[in-house]
């Protein structure tokens, strides 16, 4: 037996045993891609490079080793992280990923703020394991019933499906799921030994929920301060029952309470409790208090009885708990074009409204709202004013009586990209109305969290990756931080993440969030005529006459579960098989990679399936050649080689002889040797 | 008695310049006369190719860039013994000193005997060496004269070749195996081409010396198929020296036996590896294998092995014949014996030139070969082809060192010597060299593979005007961990003409880059060019000669040129006889 040192680790072994071994047999990772102790050492991929800092005889190797091919000699002092050795291997794993063609993960997965494994449940779905595709979910979040309703759904938005004919309709795929989990027996997850540590978390909506779940899964006491009499924050007092059914999302509430959390309701900070309380009793706190105030217009007449924020509207039919405003025989005008003024100008006409207008001054092609909120808004009678902007409110008697509109027209695009309404000088419209909505965006209530810093938009500053405020121990995500308001599932997705930075934060240890890097494809490399159309499944609707009198939910529910099943199975699969096994992103992560630097041609050669059962993807080879010799050298058949020279080496059949093909055993080692997602086992 | 030799140099180089022709005239006239026309090898004066060498009793008459009418002549003067009407083809003298400059022991016999007779080389003292050796030494004794002589590969690296010999002498196993590397592959490399065209038996002969010494039975000559004359001449000889008892069983009725065969390469630069070259042999794929353990350990067929290449063979019967020592003597400290040169480039008198080490590049440049064509100015010259560097003007008095000429950033390398003058563009050149490496990259190592394609790529953009900040540095940053991570000698070396131009021309990667300008005016992306209207006579040559039709203008009125029609041949400046046509 001799000694050597790796990365201070002292290693006994027999002298000659290559180094790489000994540190695998040690428990320590070097880095590498080609090697595989089945076949004889090969040297390729020159991850494993290390330094020999001592031969053992005081002196230090000049050139850089590979731990795969040296052998240990009693003495030898190596260290596989020294700055040279990482320089040479970050190059290496860069100059890989340059010629990568592949997608890690599918973009809807990808363009999902709360990083949602889609790909995995939508093949849940596909095979009728509901429970299971909840169970994929709530590792991202844990109101899927509620989300699967009212999400916009950025993930349809970049599903590769829409190339083919329409993108998947996975947010009520998601909702279907759910509703099914709900009704026989839901999911629950398992939460860890209590840690001994308490969080207080402000703010019961999507955000402060997921904070919550997620935090109480790691085992540590959570209690959540509502100002409101129930849980739900924005989901419950800002979208209308129409779209969620508030049983729905109190169910929801509910499972996450079941885990073991406290809810705190009609507890509003600064005034039933103070943050500096919050922060004396808890190890952590989370602000999520969400952005609840209307912004204003700025025009005459706005302090006229009769006008009325689009939040306030909304939260008063929500708390109302069946007593509604009654608006019949009135008119209403709502101001904006976001999916706020489409609850509130749906919300009017259910309230028994004789007429609506929304008034937005672009056109419908530059609404925020989402198009089938609109398209329903048409069906339910409303009359849209496009072009139009608020100029003054015109009263009587303290009363709205009537509004001058401003009419627009449309110029230049912005920075949004969307052309920027311009008056036409002079030219007036005028209304009549009753009630003013003002829908144009909401801003954060301050009162109470004066201690944290603000950003010059007014919301609470905090750090993009560990969502740490100006005060220590104080963490804040969703509509009331940096950016302001947006959807659900963006505030979801920073309360997850910060889930995970506060659990670091609470064992001691601050481990920011960094963004994973993954490989991506570009679309315009994918041939999609490959594929046969099928249309999306569409979710069947209430009736306008019918539905426009009730707050009951407008969707039937798609029922049919082969139509659901169906539906998940246009899934195109995009995302990677291999992406949690995959060696080569997992170092490209360690490593901290940017291939962009080294961006250049990429090989396009066509995936084939020559091998009856294996898919071989030479767009996501590296060449390691473990294929090439697990074949020869472990199942005796020597069917691949390595053709051409240079960048444009490929494997293929030896010779490129497609006959020797015949030989295959269908034995699935090269599969299971591949380092990365090139070879793929077909079912 | 009076008599008359005529030898026509037949090498690659003269056949291609018409030496074939110009035979046949002579065969033809001289027909019937008794005077018979023998052929030679090359004798490296590629310039003055085709060259008909007549001896008149003795007296060498050497008639140069003859052609097939000269050739009528040449024999009618000889059949009519008027020996002074040759007069007008010899070499001047000036010509004649790119010979005698020279110190010739691995050419020694080239371009003057016949390659195709064993008899030739056997009357200049061929195969004494073997005979001595086989006859009256020990394997020992004959790795000490060769590490006497201090002789290192001339391949490239440079390794001491008795160290290489001795190992494998030193490796257990009855079989070993001797190899003889003649993959030359270096863009304008072709001194083993020559040797083995010239003079097959000198590298047989050296190879059955190393074999003796190590112990083997079978030699091989590695030899890539692009060099069929040499080929078909090494199986010539091979066959002549079976026949006469060289190659075979017990060799000058001793216990030394020794079989050769000819293994034609199939093109990949890499193969000229040793290991790739190993791996070919054996029916592989040309790619280097991991070392240790070294091929005097598990070599061809996992038995101990040597490889040399073509000019370290070369020398061994010279350094046998009049010992390790008088080859020591020649050289510097560190690098003794001479070495062979193939000089090319903007260079007045290219071709090959052997010298004692120790001599300056400027000997070599402008001593040998005549300093630069058209006498422009001297830019730069890149020594050891890809694998080399460039080395700018002010180092071209660095003596022809093994250590030296590392230390300045280039490699002695197997001996290519490309010249370039003002005209070159420093970074097309380390394009040049970069789309030759990443070709030829076998694709095994990250580095080498993607690493060269990705450096390539950088600097197309550069001289194509689309170079960016930084683009330097991400050039340095990519040399560097080539080298590092590649395996083999291919991709350690591929980024040192990039280093190298890097170092010496900086500022041209800046005009590329910064100003958009090439400062030799070669890129094409970079240049425009212009008709100066005071000195333009309106001639209308330009005009006529112009392929793209870019240049319009009446007759005795300046003309100009249309830069969105012009293709930037440069025909126009090119004939213009008044300098009117300016490059920027």
């Amino acid at each position: 037996m001799i000694t050597i040192t790796i990365n201070g680790k002292v290693c006994k072994c027999n002298e000659g045993e290559y180094i790489l071994k000994v540190a695998q047999d040690n428990g320590i990772d070097i880095p590498n891609l080609c090697n595989d102790e089945s076949v004889a050492v090969y040297g390729a991929c020159g991850l494993c490079q290390i330094e020999v800092l001592d031969d053992g005889h005081g002196k230090a190797l000049p050139k850089l080793m590979r731990a795969c091919a040296t052998k240990a000699q009693d003495g030898y002092v190596v260290s596989y992280d020294t700055e040279r050795v990482n320089r040479s291997r970050k190059v290496a794993l860069e100059l890989l990923m340059s010629d990568h063609d592949g997608d890690c993960v599918a973009p809807c997965h990808l363009n999902c703020p709360a990083g949602t494994d889609i790909q995995k449940y939508l093949k849940q779905i596909s095979g009728g394991d509901y429970h299971g595709a909840v169970e994929t979910i709530k590792e991202a979040f844990p109101i899927p019933a509620s989300i699967g309703r009212v999400c916009p759904h950025p993930c349809e938005k970049n599903c590769r499906r829409g190339n083919v004919e329409q993108p998947l309709s996975i947010a009520f795929l998601k909702a279907y799921a759910a509703d099914k989990d709900l009704a026989d027996g839901t999911y629950k997850p398992q939460c860890k030994p209590e840690s001994g540590k308490k969080v207080a978390i402000v703010g019961g909506g999507p955000a402060g929920l997921t904070a919550a779940f997620f935090l109480r899964r790691s085992g540590h006491s959570v209690t959540v301060y509502d100002a409101m009499a129930k849980m739900g924050g924005m989901l419950r007092y800002g979208i209308p029952a129409y779209r969620l059914p508030k049983d729905i999302l109190e169910r929801e509430c509910q499972e996450i309470k079941s885990l073991g959390v406290e809810y705190v309701n009609n507890c509003k900070i600064g005034k039933d409790v103070t943050l500096e309380q919050l922060q004396k009793d808890n190890d952590a706190v989370i602000v999520a208090n969400g952005a609840w105030k209307s912004m204003n217009m700025r025009v005459e007449g706005e302090g006229l009885e009769g006008v009325v924020g689009g939040i306030d509207f909304l939260r008063n039919i929500s708390s109302g708990e069946g007593e509604r405003p009654d608006l019949t025989g009135l008119t209403v005008a709502v101001c904006g074009g976001g999916n706020t003024a489409m609850d509130a100008c749906r919300s009017a006409v259910r309230c028994g409204a004789d007429k609506v207008y929304v008034v937005y001054r672009r056109t419908r092609d530059e609404m925020p709202a989402e198009d089938i909120e609109i398209e329903e808004a048409i069906e339910e009678g409303v009359d849209f004013k496009f072009l139009t902007n608020p100029a003054q409110i015109i009263g009587e008697d303290g009363k709205v009586k009537q509004m001058k509109l401003q009419v627009m027209q449309l110029g230049e695009p912005d920075a949004s990209g969307r052309r920027s309404p311009v008056p036409v000088e002079g030219k007036f419209e005028y209304i009549d109305v009753d009630k003013v909505i003002m829908a144009i965006g909401q801003s954060i209530e301050v009162s109470g969290f004066d201690c944290l810093e603000k950003t010059r938009k007014g919301t609470i500053a905090a750090d993009e990756n560990t969502f740490m405020t100006s005060v220590d121990g104080v963490f804040a995500v969703g509509d009331a931080t940096n950016r302001g308001a947006s959807i659900a599932i963006e505030a979801i997705g920073e309360a997850n993440k910060c889930a995970a930075v506060v659990d670091s934060y609470l064992s001691g240890k601050l481990t920011a969030y960094r963004k994973p890097f993954v490989s991506k494809r570009d679309v315009k490399d994918i041939d999609f005529s490959v594929y046969d159309k099928k249309d999306r499944i569409k979710m069947p609707a209430r009736p306008a006459e019918e539905r426009k009198h009730d707050f009951n939910e407008v969707y039937l529910g798609f029922g049919d579960e082969e139509k659901v099943q169906s539906e998940a199975k246009r899934c195109l699969e995009c995302g990677c098989h291999d992406y949690g096994d995959c060696r080569l992103i997992k170092y490209a992560n360690i490593c901290e990679i940017d291939p962009a630097r080294f961006a250049g041609v990429k090989n396009n050669n066509p995936v084939e399936r020559k091998l009856v059962s294996i898919e071989r993807n030479p767009n996501k080879c590296i060449l390691c050649s473990l294929c090439v010799r697990v074949c020869d050298e472990v199942a005796g058949k020597g069917i691949l080689g390595l053709v051409g020279r240079g960048f444009g080496t490929v494997i293929k059949p030896e010779f490129n002889d497609e006959s020797v093909i015949e030989a295959c055993a269908q034995c699935g080692k090269c599969v299971e040797a591949c380092p990365t997602g090139a070879l793929k086992l077909l079912k | 008695m009076s008599y008359t030799i005529i030898n026509v140099g037949q090498g690659s180089c003269g056949i291609a310049a018409g030496a074939g022709k110009v035979k046949k005239v002579l065969d033809e006239k001289l027909a019937g006369s008794g005077i018979n026309v023998g052929i030679v090898g090359c004798i490296g004066m590629c310039w003055l190719e085709p060259i008909v060498d007549v001896y008149e009793d003795g007296k060498l008459h050497r008639l140069v860039k003859v052609s097939e009418s000269s050739a009528e002549e040449i024999a009618a003067a000889v059949l009519s013994g008027d020996f002074a009407a040759l007069s007008k083809y010899e070499i001047t003298a000036d010509d004649k000193d790119f010979l005698d400059q020279q110190t010739r022991i691995a050419l020694r016999n080239c371009g003057i005997i016949d390659p195709e007779s064993i008899e030739a080389y056997i009357n200049a003292g061929g195969y004494k060496a073997l005979e001595k050796v086989v006859t009256t030494m020990t394997q020992q004794q004959v790795i000490d004269e060769i590490k006497t002589s201090g002789l290192a590969g001339r391949g490239g690296a440079g390794f001491p070749t008795w160290f290489k010999w001795n190992a494998a002498n030193q490796s257990a196993g009855e079989t070993k195996y001797l190899i003889c590397n003649a993959d030359e592959g270096d863009p304008g490399a072709f001194m083993d081409r020559a040797v083995i065209e010239s003079d097959p038996h000198t590298l047989i002969e050296g190879m059955l010396i190393a074999a003796y010494a190590i112990g083997a039975s079978e030699a091989v000559v590695y030899v890539r198929a692009e060099y069929p004359l040499a080929i078909v001449r090494l199986k010539k000889a091979i066959a002549q020296a079976k026949q006469a008892g060289y190659i075979g069983k017990n060799i000058f009725g001793t216990d030394f036996s020794c079989e050769f065969t000819i293994k034609a390469g199939a093109g990949a630069f890499v193969c000229g590896e040793e290991t790739a070259l190993i791996a070919s042999l054996e029916g592989e794929r040309g790619m280097p294998r991991l070392k240790p353990p070294f091929p005097a350990q598990k070599g061809y067929w996992q038995k101990p092995s040597n490889i040399n290449n073509v000019e370290t063979f070369a020398n061994v019967a010279w350094i046998i014949n009049n010992g390790g020592a008088a080859f020591a003597a020649m050289g510097t400290e560190n690098s003794k014996g001479t070495k062979v040169f193939a000089l090319t480039g903007k260079i007045k008198r290219g071709g090959l030139v052997e010298i004692p080490m120790g001599k300056t590049l400027r000997d070599v440049i402008f001593g040998i070969g005549g300093g630069i064509k058209e006498d422009k100015k001297f830019k730069a010259v890149q020594m050891g082809g890809p694998s080399g560097g460039c080395i700018p003007e002010q180092l071209l008095d660095t003596v022809i060192d093994y250590k030296e000429l590392s230390a300045t950033g280039a490699i002695m390398g197997s001996g290519g010597m490309v010249v370039m003058d003002e005209t070159t563009c420093m970074v097309g050149m380390a394009k040049f060299f970069l789309d030759f490496t990443a070709k030829e990259s076998c694709g095994k190592c990250v580095h080498c593979r993607i690493g060269t394609k990705r450096m390539q790529e950088i600097l197309t953009r550069i001289v194509e005007g689309n170079g960016k900040e930084g683009d330097i540095e991400l050039l340095e940053e990519l040399c560097s961990a080539v080298k590092e991570g590649a395996l083999c000698g291919l991709g350690q070396t591929a980024p040192n003409p990039v280093l190298t131009t890097i170092k010496y021309f900086r500022n041209e990667y800046e005009a590329h880059i910064n100003n958009k300008k090439c400062p030799a005016h070669e890129c094409r992306d970079l240049i425009s060019y212009s008709i100066d209207a005071d000195k333009c006579r309106g001639c209308t040559l330009c005009a006529k000669k112009c392929p793209a039709k870019a240049i319009s203008g009446e007759v005795k009125t300046p003309h100009a040129i249309d830069p969105n029609v012009c293709i930037k041949c440069g025909q126009c400046a090119a004939v213009c006889r008044f300098g009117a046509v300016k490059v920027d």
